[in-house]
């Protein structure tokens, strides 16, 4: 489903990425880690077309992301992005945050994007939030409003910048367990994180990245148990209490 | 010390009124006008296209680096010159202040727009906004709305700055009071009288800026 | 299109140059003079909006909404026409007649205080966003609340205004220019007096533009510099890319 093929990406001389190479397949639940500054957002957000990369390709569901014809915001609507910040727009309501894009960009017709909006708070657990702005939501909150935006879309892959590191320690659980949800239901996922939890309930592979190269690959079984790398290790001892 | 006269006020106000109302006239085109050509000229200065990039730019550094006192001579000059006739002390005033004031508009338009973090813009990518899209109904709409109280205090330094169309004799509120002074000799109630009808008028309207302000955060 | 003859060369041509540069000279004086006064008064009624003595809180909000509330020519005209006539008839006749160059001295009161008011606003907002904690962790090792602002919060307030205080010292600039109303030979009074001698106005106003913009220029880099200097890593955020 997305072939990553490798790609690199200097920002004026510092190289971000290096040769990265991966592919996902459709239903595949991918966990990326590593330290900050690894790449390991950089990687995410050039699979969407919000970041660019001077080498390589990255081709998504046949259409390559190099090529000048691919219309990049239709491409985008069938990818979902959940961010680290929520970036839910504070002005409109939540209800009006799920719907603004499937009514502008899809042209569904109010009422339906609306009962749409209220099925997925309903999935995402938090219904009765609807006519609340997003300055009245916990983060905890927020972040589930915010994957029911992307969700809204009808997108076939999601995207996952570090969900819950902006949150408070005891909210992350309850967004987690949508994901989990999200994970379990079929969705094609891309997930940066550090939650080691989540990856050993859900992810099909784990890919631990540092200085823009991944350093290691590997299942939720063999990674956490034997990483073969002395960086992985490292890594694990420190983020592992 | 001679004694307080407040005479000197109460018999001239109507004159004195008069060139208030001048002052009053003179801010609200200045405003108005500065502020639409502002947000022009604030939106040229986040164009990609050099070709309106740099005038903008350029524009907004120069008019930002002279003092306005100078500007109003500079078009008390060239106003004549372009339209080949003499204009009027207002006309040539407002030309003056429009110009002059959508320089600093501009700049709060620009700071506007910026604020609103990169996040939104790619958030709205995210479920396939188009640039146009993403800049309609996410980013103005918050852009607007950061705006008013710089756009506010701008508004009572212009009010403030209408006070300078005095060197080419416009008759506005303070020069009123001057020609009173010359006439009367009372330039202490006068210029004091001046200070306070400004101060009331300032204080009043940055207190509403305040008011306003707070209102916006507890949305 | 009103017929006019451009003559560029007035500008430096005797007597209309000496007069420019005089005008310059006055210029530059007048800035700095009152620049330094404004902010070393500034920081003073600054200090006092956020000390927790009350007296000092209120004095200093009255000083500064009065002075922001007013515009600088009404100001101007109040000190140089209106104030000496409260004075004592014997200094009230020194200021006139006996000091010389008594309008230059008489803006320089004026711009000062003007300005101060303004820097003061910027200081406030510069100590406020300092943490609490500072405060505190200061009083904690035994400094005095007069210790803990002058060693403590008043540097790195001052650093934390910097880009402020730039636009502060450029507006002092463009400010003195209003002195010409009073009759101070600055550039731009100078500008106006060779366009009524010669009556080439926009050749004189464009030479005075070109001083100021230059004036504009160089504080704006010297501050850059001072920036620098003074900078606290980490401390003055740049935008950059993510």
């Amino acid at each position: 489903m997305i072939e990553i093929k490798n790609v690199s990406k200097w920002f004026g001389t510092f190289q971000v990425l290096d040769q990265i190479d991966e592919t996902i397949k459709q239903g595949q639940v991918v966990v990326i880690c590593g330290p900050s500054g690894s790449g390991k957002s950089t990687i995410l957000k050039c699979l969407n077309g919000l970041e660019s990369f001077q080498e390589g390709d990255i081709i998504v569901d046949g259409q390559s992301l190099k090529d000048p014809t691919t219309n990049l915001f239709k491409l985008r609507q069938k990818m979902g992005m959940v961010f680290q910040r929520f970036e839910l727009y504070p002005h409109l309501k939540v209800i009006e945050n799920i719907t603004i894009a499937p009514i502008k960009v899809k042209k569904v017709p109010s009422k339906d994007a609306a009962e749409r909006a209220q099925e997925l708070l309903a999935r995402v657990g938090i219904p009765e939030q609807a006519d609340k702005y997003p300055g009245n939501l916990s983060g905890g909150q927020q972040q589930r409003v915010a994957i029911a935006r992307a969700l809204a879309m009808d997108p076939e892959i999601m995207l996952f910048d570090e969900p819950t590191s902006a949150l408070d320690p005891e909210m992350i659980k309850e967004v987690l367990e949508v994901m989990i949800d999200l994970a379990k239901s079929g969705m094609t996922m891309v997930v940066v994180t550090h939650e080691m939890g989540f990856a050993r309930e859900v992810a099909d592979e784990i890919i631990f990245m540092d200085e823009g190269r991944i350093i290691e690959r590997g299942t939720d079984k063999t990674f956490f148990k034997n990483p073969r790398t002395e960086r992985a290790r490292d890594f694990l001892n420190k983020i592992l209490f | 010390m001679e004694g307080f006269d407040w005479n000197v006020i109460t018999a001239n106000l109507s004159f004195l009124m008069q060139g208030l109302a001048t002052t009053f006239k003179l801010a609200v085109v200045s405003i108005t006008g500065g502020l639409l050509l502002g947000i022009l000229v604030g939106m040229a200065r986040l164009s990609s296209i050099k070709a309106i990039y740099y005038p903008a730019t350029a524009f907004v550094n120069i008019m930002r680096s002279l003092p306005l006192i100078l500007v109003i001579f500079w078009f008390y000059f060239l106003v004549p010159v372009i339209f080949g006739r003499p204009m009027g002390d207002f006309f040539s005033a407002c030309v003056a202040f429009v110009i002059f004031e959508a320089a600093y508009f501009a700049e709060i338009v620009r700071a506007g727009i910026q604020s609103i973090s990169t996040g939104q813009m790619q958030a709205a990518y995210s479920t396939g906004f188009t640039y146009g899209y993403t800049m309609r109904y996410i980013i103005i709409p918050q852009a607007l709305r950061n705006m008013v109280p710089s756009l506010l205090t701008q508004s009572v330094v212009v009010f403030q700055d209408t006070s300078l169309a005095f060197v080419i004799g416009l008759k506005e509120f303070l020069r009123s009071a001057s020609i009173v002074d010359a006439r009367e000799m009372r330039s202490l109630e006068l210029y004091t009288f001046v200070g306070a009808v400004y101060f009331i008028i300032c204080f009043m309207m940055s207190k509403m800026s305040k008011r306003l302000e707070i209102q916006r955060k507890l949305v | 299109m009103l017929s006019y003859n451009f003559n560029w060369s007035i500008i430096w041509t005797a007597p209309y140059g000496e007069w420019m540069l005089q005008g310059i000279w006055t210029t530059i004086r007048l800035g700095l003079i009152s620049w330094f006064i404004a902010l070393f008064l500034g920081i003073i009624i600054g200090t006092f909006r956020v000390t927790p003595f009350r007296p000092l809180r209120v004095f200093g909000t009255v000083y500064t909404e009065i002075f922001r509330d007013i515009p600088l020519l009404v100001q101007l005209f109040f000190w140089y026409f209106a104030a000496p006539s409260i004075l004592p008839k014997s200094i009230e006749m020194w200021l006139y007649r006996g000091l010389p160059n008594s309008e230059f001295w008489i803006v320089v009161v004026g711009l000062s205080i003007y300005t101060s008011s303004r820097i003061a606003e910027h200081i406030r907002a510069g100590m406020q966003a300092i943490p609490d904690d500072q405060y505190n962790a200061a009083l904690s090792t035994g400094f005095t609340h007069f210790q803990t602002y002058r060693y403590i919060i008043i540097p790195f307030a001052v650093r934390l205004v910097i880009p402020p205080l730039t636009a502060e010292c450029l507006t002092v600039f463009k400010n003195t220019a209003l002195a010409m109303t009073v009759g101070v030979l600055e550039t731009t009074f100078m500008s106006q007096q060779i366009e009524a001698y010669t009556f080439h106005g926009i050749e004189a106003t464009t030479a005075a533009s070109i001083v100021y913009m230059v004036i504009t220029l160089i504080v704006v880099l010297l501050m850059g510099l001072v920036e620098k200097r003074l900078a606290v890593p980490g401390l003055i955020m740049r935008k950059g890319g993510q």
